[in-house]
């Protein structure tokens, strides 16, 4: 589906049209699905978040008009957002199975380019400009939204020295993405 | 401890917290700080937005899992029936009392023929034994035949036009007198299908009564009074 037309569904769910907010569903929740189960690594709890998710979608519709976001990474940034919200509110960390994170990524198809837009490029330019592990440190914050102190456990080094890694890291992004 | 608090709230402190909230590194407490500036402070929501657009052709590699088909029921469930359940229940019923007393009664007597026919094709039972309606209501293109057989407990319901909702299902409920509703249960998805009658409801469906069809969530009222609007009625007739 043509990114005009899951606008268009977006738009009209926020005027609260369900015909709308159905086809968005059937649309979009497989993607959405596919988030919530990366970042929370457990299917109920990735049911349970995805109704969550497209509640919001239902009540927030209306704030897509003021993203600078194309729609599916609208909708995506919401689903992520919320996923890593619920997987915080835990109170011990679910550690991430080496197999969930293995996943395959598969090569990116039309919806994927979708997703990426005209601005991928960059991004990715941006991270082969930071050292390997760094780069695997940011990528894998942003899949799985580990906090600083599953990343800091994950890599074997001190919370203090992930958060510095991190900050520079995301400095020198910054620094790139601006260029 | 993040960078928001060492570097205080000028612009480069603040433009770091936004990416450390995409990124989702941040602490619970962190982020509910995040996500109220994002709803309070304008241009924090614009630096927020801006790192998810820096970010998101990474979220091309979430691959796309198709949830189970439970899930969508349940979204609806919890997005819509709650609202309608809030409404005072039996009020949708009692208001349009007036279009069930509309109901053309030649219309009724044609389908009632119509219906009849097959069924009376056995002729040993007793006419008074089978009560026919027909449901249906202004503004509404559901349409439903009704043959009540008592000997049998049976109601066949025959389709004639009109869907029910995706995530929606169609309840039959019956009226007698001014009491409230009673509900006969949730009519199975199909062209002609069939509910017994229980036992209570029995004593009370008898020549006269009104018969309703309401639109509820899937799986049937969740108060045990109609809940959405009502889309065909009519009262039951002796052949």
């Amino acid at each position: 589906m043509a990114p005009q037309d899951i606008s268009k569904l977006i738009v009209r769910t926020s005027m609260k049209d369900r015909a709308a907010f159905d086809l968005l569903y059937r649309q979009t929740s497989a993607k959405l699905f596919g988030v919530c189960l990366r970042v929370l690594n457990d299917r109920g709890d990735a049911e349970e978040a995805l109704q969550e998710v497209f509640v919001k979608i239902w009540t927030k519709a209306d704030r897509f008009a003021v993203s600078d976001l194309s729609p599916i990474s609208w909708l995506v940034a919401i689903a992520r957002n919320h996923a890593i919200d619920r997987i915080r509110a835990r109170r011990v960390p679910a550690a991430h199975i080496d197999a969930a994170l293995d996943v395959a990524d598969p090569a990116p198809g039309p919806e994927a380019m979708v997703v990426a837009g005209g601005e991928s490029e960059r991004i990715y330019h941006c991270l082969d400009e930071l050292e390997k592990d760094r780069a695997a440190a940011v990528r894998g914050a942003y899949l799985n939204g580990e906090s600083y102190a599953e990343l800091a456990e994950r890599h074997s080094v001190p919370l203090n020295t992930m958060r510095t890694w991190l900050r520079r890291s995301l400095l020198k992004l910054r620094e790139c993405l601006e260029r | 401890m993040t960078l928001a608090e060492d570097n205080g709230p000028e612009r480069g402190g603040d433009d770091l917290f936004a990416a450390e909230y995409v990124l989702g590194v941040l602490a619970m407490d962190e982020r509910q700080i995040a996500s109220r500036r994002i709803d309070t402070e304008t241009a924090f929501a614009r630096l927020v937005d801006n790192w998810e657009v820096h970010f998101s052709p990474m979220a091309a590699a979430y691959p796309e899992i198709e949830p189970p088909a439970s899930v969508k029921p349940a979204l609806d469930r919890r997005l819509f029936a709650s609202s309608s359940a809030a409404a005072p229940p039996r009020a949708g019923l009692w208001s349009s009392l007036g279009f069930w007393r509309g109901l053309a009664a030649a219309a009724v007597a044609a389908l009632a023929i119509y219906v009849a026919v097959p069924y009376l094709s056995p002729p040993a039972v007793a006419p008074q034994e089978r009560l026919v309606a027909s449901l249906a209501a202004d503004g509404s293109d559901v349409k439903y035949l009704v043959v009540y057989d008592a000997a049998r407990r049976d109601v066949g319901l025959s389709l004639v036009s009109g869907e029910r909702a995706a995530g929606k299902d169609f309840e039959l409920w019956m009226i007698e007198g001014k009491n409230a509703p009673v509900s006969m249960g949730v009519i199975p998805a199909g062209q002609t299908t069939h509910l017994t009658v229980a036992p209570a409801v029995q004593q009370k469906l008898a020549q006269g009564a009104v018969l309703a069809v309401s639109v509820e969530p899937t799986g049937g009222s969740p108060t045990g009074q109609p809940t959405g609007p009502v889309v065909a009625a009519g009262d039951l007739k002796g052949i």
